[in-house]
């Protein structure tokens, strides 16, 4: 188990992004993995990720999207109004992730007024180089409009140089996830999730001292039911499930870490970057998915999972309709909890999780 | 004068009169057949409509028809959608599945001899049309459940292995596009054949111009490029490698389709000579012509006649005091048009998510740039906004009175994009705007919803008899129908 002071951590962060645009630097909000962090250092502006959800937000973005939307992007709309962090920032840079997200970003500007940089990735995974180059391009007129926000062009060098921190970063994710392979694990799905809210958060450097500090030293650990957990994103407040799970259980292996950290090596910054983030998977809104499916069974095999949890958000079509596909893909008992940030029901899907860990014990 | 309309009852007691000779004009792949020196009986396809009743289509009892022949015709093409694909497999024909995209893909199937192209997609009208969920079921059996667009039927239908035959070759466009259709198509590729996966672009930092869309530079030779793999892939299956003339041919045909339905969209929603009903059918006859372009041509042909020869005689499908909305969002269920204009209103414009399907293909330059720049124009892969716009501007030449955006339970863009389509509607026109949820296929329209759609429309006559307007309909539409 890592002691990552996350709490601590972000309130400290939030005073810095407050300070630091008193000072002038622009602060960049982005949602999903996939968005190109990279180009908004390297157009020297800060990107923070905005994933904490709630219910109360959840229900504030009710004013603006109708109640079958997506909750992680109804809690969006209503963390801009709610959190902190959300109201620090000049922009927000989103991906077209899915549908929903490709969608937020024009409700975004519509409620909030705030200039939004819109990423297209085309959604068709097969890497055709008329795609990958046409990806390119899109990154090409990001790196455009970025520049003319902060007013610092984007150099081949300081992309390199932004690159090669995030995937530094990359590492310590996998790192720590790798630590999870072991009979007796000595980091949580939680240090995972901490880790990965603190990548989002944190610049790359103060990511690695933390980590250093606070890293896993987990000496006592037991073994417990070994489980995989895939599906929708698990937003900062939405962890209590992972807690919950984690009391009686191991969870060894994920569908948020990233497979790969570095970037391919190419002609230019761009391509190279082009080329990864066309390539990164876990994507499961990707057509055809199938490589994602694929990593998820490889994972699962390699850690030696003994089930499979599956948490989705409600209408989160991508990884909902997949639930049969990868439960015969996995071959594994399987756990589907589908849901929004409220917690009335907190204690049935406890009751849930309990009973479905007690089958694999027995 | 208002034609009336036609029931289920009265379409058999017309169909009863109508000499054996006048059916046997009407059947499908007439140019295959001419080759064969022979018209097979089961091509004919003016039944009457028991049959398809008996078949499953018992909603055809609860909707009102156009009591035109043409009209008529058109419904016994349509219904025979299904046979028609079995018998074109039957005829040697490739069956090629499009899925997504709606409007484009057909296009280059159609440069290929001796092949077919059908969405899947349109089974979503199946459960409505049938008051059957048995496709919504098998949807959720390979897991996409409830609370889910309707398209979730186009699953139900692969699986079933009987609603279309199994396809030669599935075309799955995906990208900026609903999230539930993406999904579909995903799990479609699992029972399919072959899936050859195309992208639909996302169509970014667009000014509305005009009557089109500004479209980023570079994004039609991406396009492009994208429907030369088609054109690789249906090449292969065919060992036919058509030349830019043969796809332009497949162009001109597609924009004889569009212009005449371009045409029928001013007298259905500027001159109310078609019912919504019909009319929609007509829309949507444009994404592959109910699987044979030429006969479904012909139709159209037909349908314009009766639009003519009825505005000659001052013939109208509804009241010149009807009130006047626009319709966004198809209705799956289709009872829903009809009950408006039972209700005192006609619908005067749609934005019906096929805008890409509807506006012409450029005739000059590479073909294949031309029907990417056309697909550009798509309802769905823009900004909400521009959305919003197709249907105001229609709105606004039409002097609608109200809109109604019918949606679908977690249906992706309905989720995220009705109230901000409704918000621009109001804030350009002042508008009032009825949002609703079609529901799960039934026998008629709930109650609740109908005291909705009557409080809806007693606001439009409210407001009208307050200003003291009643036509404000303009006379002369854009094409310059007179």
């Amino acid at each position: 188990m890592t002691h990552l002071p996350v709490d601590e951590l972000r309130q400290r962060r939030l005073a810095e992004l407050a300070d630091l645009r008193r000072q002038g630097p622009k602060v960049i909000g982005w949602f999903y993995p996939g968005a190109p962090v990279e180009l908004v250092r390297a157009a020297g502006a800060t990107p923070v990720r905005l994933a904490r959800g709630g219910y109360a937000a959840e229900t504030r973005g009710l004013r603006w999207l109708r109640a079958d939307a997506c909750p992680f992007v109804l809690s969006t709309l209503g963390n801009f109004e709610l959190d902190p962090l959300f109201r620090l920032v000049d922009a927000v840079l989103t991906v077209n992730t899915c549908d929903t997200m490709r969608r937020a970003g024009e409700a975004i500007a519509h409620e909030f007024d705030l200039p939004v940089f819109e990423l297209y990735l085309p959604r068709t995974s097969e890497p055709l180089p008329h795609r990958v180059a046409e990806f390119e391009r899109q990154l090409g007129r990001l790196a455009d409009e970025l520049a003319a926000f902060t007013s610092q062009t984007v150099t081949e060098e300081r992309l390199r140089a932004e690159m090669a921190r995030e995937a530094h970063t990359r590492g310590l994710v996998t790192e720590l996830d790798a630590l999870r392979g072991e009979d007796k694990p000595q980091v949580s799905e939680t240090d995972v999730l901490d880790m990965l809210a603190l990548a989002g958060l944190l610049e790359p450097e103060e990511l690695d001292r933390t980590y250093r500090t606070y890293g896993p030293d987990r000496a006592d650990a037991q073994a417990k039911p070994r489980l995989l957990l895939a599906g929708s994103i698990i937003a900062e407040q939405d962890r209590w499930l992972v807690e919950a799970i984690e009391e009686r259980a191991d969870i060894v292996a994920d569908s948020f870490v990233p497979a790969d950290t570095e970037a391919p090596a190419a002609a230019t910054a761009l391509e190279s970057l082009a080329a990864y983030h066309f390539r990164r998977i876990p994507d499961i809104t990707r057509r055809p998915n199938g490589r994602t499916v694929e990593l998820l069974a490889r994972r699962a095999r390699e850690r030696r999972a003994q089930a499979v949890l599956y948490k989705t958000l409600l209408y989160c079509d991508p990884w909902n309709f997949e639930v049969p596909r990868i439960r015969a893909a996995l071959g594994l008992p399987l756990l589907h909890l589908d849901g929004n940030y409220s917690d009335e029901n907190r204690g049935q899907v406890q009751t849930r999780v309990e009973a479905f860990l007690e089958s694999l014990e027995k | 004068m208002v034609v009336p309309d036609l029931s289920f009852d009265g379409w058999a007691e017309k169909f009863a009169s109508l000499p054996d000779e006048l059916m046997a004009q009407h059947y499908y792949y007439r140019a295959q057949q001419a080759r064969l020196g022979r018209v097979e009986p089961w091509s004919y396809y003016m039944f009457p409509p028991q049959t398809f009743a008996l078949y499953g289509a018992k909603h055809l009892k609860r909707l009102s028809f156009d009591s035109s022949l043409a009209a008529l015709r058109m419904w016994g093409f349509v219904q025979n959608e299904t046979e028609r694909l079995y018998r074109a497999r039957q005829l040697g024909m490739k069956v090629v599945a499009t899925m997504g995209d709606l409007g484009a893909v057909p296009v280059l199937v159609n440069a290929f001899p001796g092949c077919v192209p059908f969405y899947p997609d349109c089974t979503w009208w199946t459960p409505f049309v049938q008051e059957s969920k048995v496709l919504f079921d098998a949807a959720t059996r390979l897991g996409i459940g409830d609370a889910t667009c309707y398209s979730r039927a186009a699953l139900g239908a692969f699986a079933k292995h009987s609603y279309f035959p199994d396809p030669d070759l599935v075309v799955a466009s995906t990208g900026a596009s609903c999230d539930d259709y993406s999904g579909v198509e995903q799990l479609a590729a699992g029972i399919a054949a072959e899936t050859l996966w195309v992208e639909s672009p996302w169509r970014k930092g667009c000014a509305t111009c005009g009557t089109g869309f500004a479209v980023e530079p570079g994004t039609r030779e991406f396009l492009s490029a994208e429907y030369r793999r088609v054109v690789e892939r249906l090449g292969r299956l065919t060992g036919h490698k058509p030349t830019d003339a043969d796809l332009l041919a497949a162009i001109r045909k597609t924009n004889l389709v569009r212009s005449k339905t371009g045409r029928l969209r001013d007298y259905g929603y500027v001159q109310a000579a078609l019912p919504a009903l019909e009319m929609m059918v007509v829309e949507f006859g444009c994404l592959h012509y109910y699987a044979d372009i030429d006969e479904w041509t012909n139709i159209l042909d037909d349908l314009l006649r009766t639009c003519e020869q009825r505005v000659r005689n001052g013939e109208r499908v509804a009241a010149e005091d009807a009130l006047r909305v626009v319709w966004i969002t198809p209705p799956a269920d289709p009872l829903f048009l009809c009950h408006f204009e039972k209700r005192g209103a006609r619908i005067v414009g749609t934005e019906y998510v096929i805008n890409q399907a509807l506006v012409p293909i450029a005739e000059r330059g590479r073909p294949l740039d031309a029907l990417a720049g056309s697909f550009l124009q798509a309802s769905l892969i823009g900004s909400s906004r521009e959305r919003a716009d197709l249907a105001v501007t229609q709105a606004r030449e039409r002097g609608a009175e109200g809109a109604v955006i019918s949606g679908i339970l977690g249906g992706s863009h309905c989720a995220m994009e009705s109230h901000l389509i409704a918000g621009r509607v109001k804030e350009a026109l002042g508008l009032p705007v009825l949002q609703f949820d079609v529901p799960e296929p039934a026998r008629e329209v709930n109650q609740q919803l109908g005291t909705r759609i009557d409080a809806f429309l007693e606001v439009l006559a409210g407001r009208r008899s307050q200003t003291g307007q009643t036509s404000r309909t303009r006379r002369t539409s854009p094409t310059g129908i007179p």
